[in-house]
């Protein structure tokens, strides 16, 4: 081979340079008519390179048995599709015991064709030539088959599988590309194990002494090359349905983003965020909890908002501002959804049938949480640890502020409803009414249910009922200021929840005065307010109700699926509501009655004529039938003791 | 359409464009054909391995052939959309398909020859002349021009190209792009020059001209504001708004033009791991959780379109030619699943942000503003009458009617300058006063006479505004007179008539 000083060799370089420019820069800029212009020219570069490399070693009389490789992109050229049959890669065991030494010359001469048949092959599935870039790929493996993982190859090992499994999930094929990435994976893993000294990068076969990169820059490229191979395996097990493999692998690209520094700070916490929401809605908080500590303390590296004085000066620091807001008020509203999801899920473990607290296995299991639980925990973390030396412990004290364990009474509760509401505040600082309507109501839902969640804890019925009226008096303002032509579905939402909220109160209300009093009447002052309350879940139903009918008011014939359950619900409800207001005249009590039986009416009678509607609402639907049976005999009862004090 | 009924699909439409020279020259096969009476695209698949299969058959709203023309496409497909815009109710119209089908043709076609005026012109032309045949009506119409290229909205109308806009929502209008300009326009002409400043705004700035221009979205909005008496005695406003949508390429997200094989539709692989966010949320089940990802400003932006209050039509383009098979199919899959989306429009009465109402309210105001100046004005003439009687003003608000306000105004601040300009003089002649006091009244002089001018230039402004902002309301008749009216309205009604029929046929 041409000595590394020659003019050949530097006329090689040169070319080489030259090529990798017109690749990465000037393709940037082809015409429309001819997009490949720049990568065409850069093939042909290549080509001469391979030649020149071919003819080195015809010139230097070393029998080269990989001769018939060859020029292999004609192929392509004519636009003949390949057989596409899916390779196997080659056994990791293989490439780290069997072939040449990697800095033998032969090793480094199959080294410099290699990187060239990638280069090429890389070239060809640019210009969408798949099946010639394949070929180059497969050249480029081959190659490098005859020697033994070193520093010299590795890098190569790796780019080349990582190229090749791209191609073959383009193709849909992805069970060969989880091979090509997957012995990628090993091999790193194996040349780390073993060696681990600072490899060879490929633009390095091609470059002058005097600009070989630093041993840092080729760390850097090499660890960057891996983190491209779990990035693109995450997608592999995405694409084969492998949610939680794919979970895994995302969490290691950001681990790697992170440790070897390659990542910017919001980008990177903002994704660690929304990993959290994997973990949460999987139930595993601690990793949750972690990725969103992290998140946290990576996106101060982003640094300081920019004052609002600053902002109005200059375009770019209000840029700034805004997205720094933008993006810790995302963070924070991640942060809520773990506070509601942790309560959320304890409550379910904890109520009984008719959703109260099951003291007997609150203390079941507060019984069960041992203490090694948490050391369990530990061990499960050290594996997914996010941080670097500067970052680890700011982390870690983040996490200390919020349990992971499910909350198993009020005070435990009530520490997770108070981050949580503590995140609430900062996400609405920046998410307002004026300006993101969608976002905001979105965080007084959440900031609803963490009320609704901490009440299921709260022994107090009072205090209970005061934590709902909370939740009426943040939304019903808000529900009537919202124009329904533009926010129909939320305010329907809001309508809902607003009338089950008031229902809700009611019911504790009742109980409160029957506890404490327990002779048989209630006083009126107590009958006034479970009537207004009442009335106003009445209310909110028949709202939601009303905007279902058309614009002339007329009801709708047919509910639509995503309103049927909702609407005959509602429906039932409201009938209920009728019946249970406290009226002492029996003009009256017929009146209520009269339209509590018409609201069961119509779900009886919607489901008769639409039988399709039965299977949404079974329960409501069998009680209704029953009422409609049982309060004609009702009101004709009242209405005959009327008719008798007459 | 049923009246009762509230909802109603998307109208889908696809055109086939006529083979090209460079096709023909290649003897590309033929693989589309279209059956006009049936609604129906047939696709075959050319190759030899599939001789046994069947052609593949889409059915649409209407379908268009090579022989297709403009103005039968704009009669039977458009005008009624832009109808019911004219009538107050939002209406968009998509066109979609790969690069080089013939969105373009079909949007814009060839614009000074009115045979082959594509959808936007004919539209324009549509709007006014049916402003110019209306009665006791009174229009606004303004225009918007945004594009949104790799998630960032451009304003195209806005001097500064290099500044991006925000999505933003309020309680009472919903969505909205924050800082978008709008040009109030009263003619075709003024309405074409500014969708061609937008277009040529669109095209300078870009990095990779050929990547931006198939890959950004284009949104010209056309709002058209009608005030009407109502039978109540009050002012209702009506809004329609027309979004032209020009939605960016279909192809594949790689460019065009390889020389060799292509690649097939498979689930790719995301290279950069700037991606890595969408592949972290793609894991994620959205129901309990919070992603920060959110829908693309596109669908944000035309949520009303696509299943909201909007009629929607979305024409669909596409190319015959067998080496395009791939790309064909996916826009007609496409297609055939926006036919499912249900609109919901509704005649938009006077909404909050009619910029109408405060055009007639500033207009209303400003008047107000010079009749009280011209009523402060004769309230002095007639006290320079009277000459030495310093009595109270009693004729508060007293106007008279009709008179000719410019002439006679005129010389009402002659006389009153030519006045000042005497008293000047007289002090400057009058040696009985000492210097510092003469002094002190040509000051104050001179300051009168300024203030005058100003009065006098506040005024002209004023009644200039006025008359801008009267200006910029469209009426029927007075403005647009053109004898051709009639005639074109009869031309226009048989063709209505014949399409009508044609339809009946069907």
């Amino acid at each position: 081979m041409a000595s590394v000083s020659s003019d050949e060799w530097r006329a090689i370089c040169d070319k080489f340079t030259n090529a990798q420019n017109l690749t990465v820069v000037e393709s940037l800029n082809d015409p429309d008519n001819d997009p490949f212009r720049s990568k065409y020219k850069a093939r042909e570069l290549l080509r001469e390179i391979y030649c020149s490399l071919k003819s080195f070693e015809a010139g230097e009389g070393e029998e080269e048995s990989g001769g018939e490789t060859g020029e292999s992109g004609e192929s392509g050229e004519s636009g003949e599709q390949l057989p596409v049959e899916a390779p196997v890669d080659g056994q990791t065991e293989e490439a780290f015991s069997q072939g040449f030494c990697g800095d033998s010359p032969a090793g480094l001469r199959a080294a410099k064709l290699g990187a060239v048949e990638y280069y090429l092959g890389v070239n060809h599935v640019d210009t969408e030539e798949l099946s010639a870039g394949q070929e180059h790929l497969m050249n480029s493996m081959k190659l490098l088959g005859r020697c033994r993982v070193s520093s010299e190859n590795v890098s190569l090992f790796i780019h080349a599988r990582n190229q090749l499994g791209i191609l073959w999930a383009g193709r849909d094929e992805t069970e060969t590309a989880q091979g090509f990435l997957e012995t990628a994976e090993s091999i790193y893993q194996r040349y780390m194990k073993e060696d681990g000294s600072p490899p060879t990068d490929m633009a390095d076969y091609f470059s002058t002494e005097e600009n070989q990169l630093t041993h840092q820059e080729r760390t850097k490229r090499f660890e960057l090359a891996y983190t491209h191979t779990m990035y693109y395996l995450a997608q592999v097990y995405k694409n084969l349905g492998e949610t939680e493999r794919a979970a895994i692998y995302c969490h290691s690209t950001l681990q790697r983003q992170l440790k070897l520094n390659q990542f910017s700070p919001m980008e990177w916490a903002l994704n660690a965020a929304t990993l959290s929401q994997y973990y949460i809605t999987k139930g595993r908080y601690m990793e949750g909890r972690h990725c969103l500590s992290a998140a946290t303390v990576i996106s101060g590296l982003a640094g300081e908002v920019p004052s609002e004085a600053a902002a109005q000066e200059s375009e770019t620091e209000s840029e700034r501002r805004e997205q720094l807001r933008q993006k810790r008020a995302e963070i924070a509203r991640c942060w809520i959804k773990y506070c509601l999801n942790i309560l959320q899920d304890s409550k379910k473990l904890l109520e009984d049938s008719i959703g109260e607290l099951d003291t007997d296995r609150q203390e079941e299991m507060k019984r069960g949480r041992r203490l090694e639980e948490e050391e369990e925990e530990k061990e499960r973390k050290s594996a997914m640890l996010f941080g670097s030396e500067d970052t680890f412990d700011s982390i870690a004290s983040l996490e200390e502020k919020v349990r992971c364990l499910l909350p198993m009474d009020f005070t435990e509760a009530r520490a997770i409803f108070l981050v949580g509401q503590h995140y609430v505040t900062q996400a609405k600082d920046y998410f307002q009414m004026d300006g993101y309507v969608t976002d905001h109501i979105e965080i007084l839902q959440d900031h609803s249910s963490l009320f609704r969640s901490l009440a299921f804890y709260e022994e107090d019925l009072d205090r209970r009922c005061k934590m709902h009226k909370r939740r009426v008096d943040m939304m019903e303002p808000v529900c009537m200021e919202l124009n329904s032509k533009y926010y129909l579905m939320i305010r329907r939402q809001m309508m809902f929840e607003l009338a089950e909220t008031y229902n809700e109160m009611m019911d504790l209300k009742l109980t409160l005065a029957n506890r404490q009093d327990e002779t048989e009447s209630l006083d009126s002052h107590t009958i006034k307010k479970f009537n207004n309350l009442c009335s106003a879940s009445a209310k909110y139903f028949q709202m939601f109700l009303d905007s279902l009918c058309s614009p002339e008011g007329k009801q709708p014939e047919h509910l639509e699926e995503e309103v049927l359950r909702p609407a005959l619900v509602a429906r039932f409800r409201v009938a209920r509501l009728y019946s249970r207001l406290i009226c002492t005249s029996p003009p009256g009590q017929v009146e209520n009655l009269d339209k509590s039986l018409e609201h069961y009416k119509y779900v009886v009678d919607y489901c008769d004529s639409h039988p399709e509607a039965v299977a949404t609402v079974e329960t409501e639907l069998e009680l209704s039938r029953e009422m409609v049976g049982l309060l004609p005999l009702k009101i004709n009862r009242i209405k005959a003791k009327i008719h008798a004090n007459n | 359409m049923s009246k009762s009924k509230s909802s109603e699909s998307i109208k889908v439409v696809v055109r086939c464009r006529p083979m090209n020279e460079k096709e023909k020259a290649a003897k590309f096969e033929m693989v589309v054909s279209v059956d006009v009476k049936l609604g129906q695209i047939i696709v075959r698949n050319p190759r030899e391995a599939a001789a046994n299969e069947h052609p593949k058959v889409f059915t649409y709203d209407s379908v268009y052939d090579w022989n297709s023309k403009q103005i039968d496409l704009y009669d039977e497909t458009f005008r009624p959309l832009v109808d019911s815009v004219l009538l107050g109710f939002n209406g968009t119209i998509f066109a979609y398909g790969q690069t080089g089908t013939g969105k373009t043709y079909t949007m814009e076609g060839v614009r000074n020859d009115p045979e082959r005026r594509g959808v936007i012109p004919n539209s324009f032309e549509h709007v006014f002349t049916h402003i110019s045949r209306s009665q006791n009506q009174q229009y606004l119409v303004r225009a918007s021009y945004l594009e949104i290229y790799q998630e960032e909205i451009k304003d195209l109308l806005s001097k500064d190209q290099t500044r991006r806009l925000e999505l933003r929502e309020r309680p009472d209008t919903g969505v909205y792009v924050k800082d978008l300009s709008s040009f109030v326009t009263k003619s075709v002409r003024e309405i074409e020059h500014v969708m061609n400043v937008g277009n040529q705004n669109r095209s300078v700035g870009a990095t990779n001209m050929n990547e931006h221009s198939s890959r950004s979205h284009a949104i010209f909005v056309i709002t058209v504001e009608c005030s009407e008496l109502g039978v109540d005695g009050e002012n209702h406003i009506r809004v329609g708004k027309l979004n032209l949508v020009d939605l960016a390429g279909s192809e594949r997200q790689t460019k065009t033009g390889a020389q060799g094989e292509r690649l097939k539709e498979a689930t790719k692989i995301n290279l950069s791991l700037s991606a890595l966010g969408n592949v972290i949320s793609s894991l994620v089940d959205g129901r309990s959780s919070h992603i920060p990802y959110r829908d693309s400003k596109l669908t944000r932006l035309l949520q009303d379109s696509l299943g909201g209050n909007a009629r929607t039509v979305m024409v669909a383009n596409i190319g015959p030619a067998s080496y395009n098979l791939e790309e064909t199919l996916t826009t007609l899959r496409y297609s055939n699943r926006a036919k499912n989306i249900k609109n919901k429009p509704r005649i938009n009465e006077d909404p909050k942000d009619a910029l109408l109402r405060e055009f007639q309210e500033e207009i209303a105001r400003l008047k107000e503003q010079l009749e009280k100046r011209s009523g402060k004005k004769k309230r002095r003439r007639r006290r320079r009458g009277g000459e030495g009687s310093d009595g109270e003003d009693l004729e508060e608000g007293e106007t008279e009617e009709d008179e000719e306000e410019g002439e006679d105004k005129g010389d009402y601040w002659r006389e009153q300058q030519e006045k000042l300009e005497r008293e000047r003089k007289a002090i400057m002649e009058d040696h009985s006063l000492v210097a510092e006091e003469k002094l002190r009244l040509l000051k104050e002089k001179e300051k009168k006479m300024e203030d005058l001018k100003r009065e006098k230039d506040a005024g002209e402004m004023l009644s200039a505004k006025v008359k801008a902002m009267e200006s910029k309301l469209l009426v029927g008749g007075k403005n647009i007179v053109d004898h051709t009216n009639e005639q074109q309205k009869m031309l226009e009604l048989k063709r209505q008539e014949i399409t009508e029929q044609v339809h009946h046929i069907l």
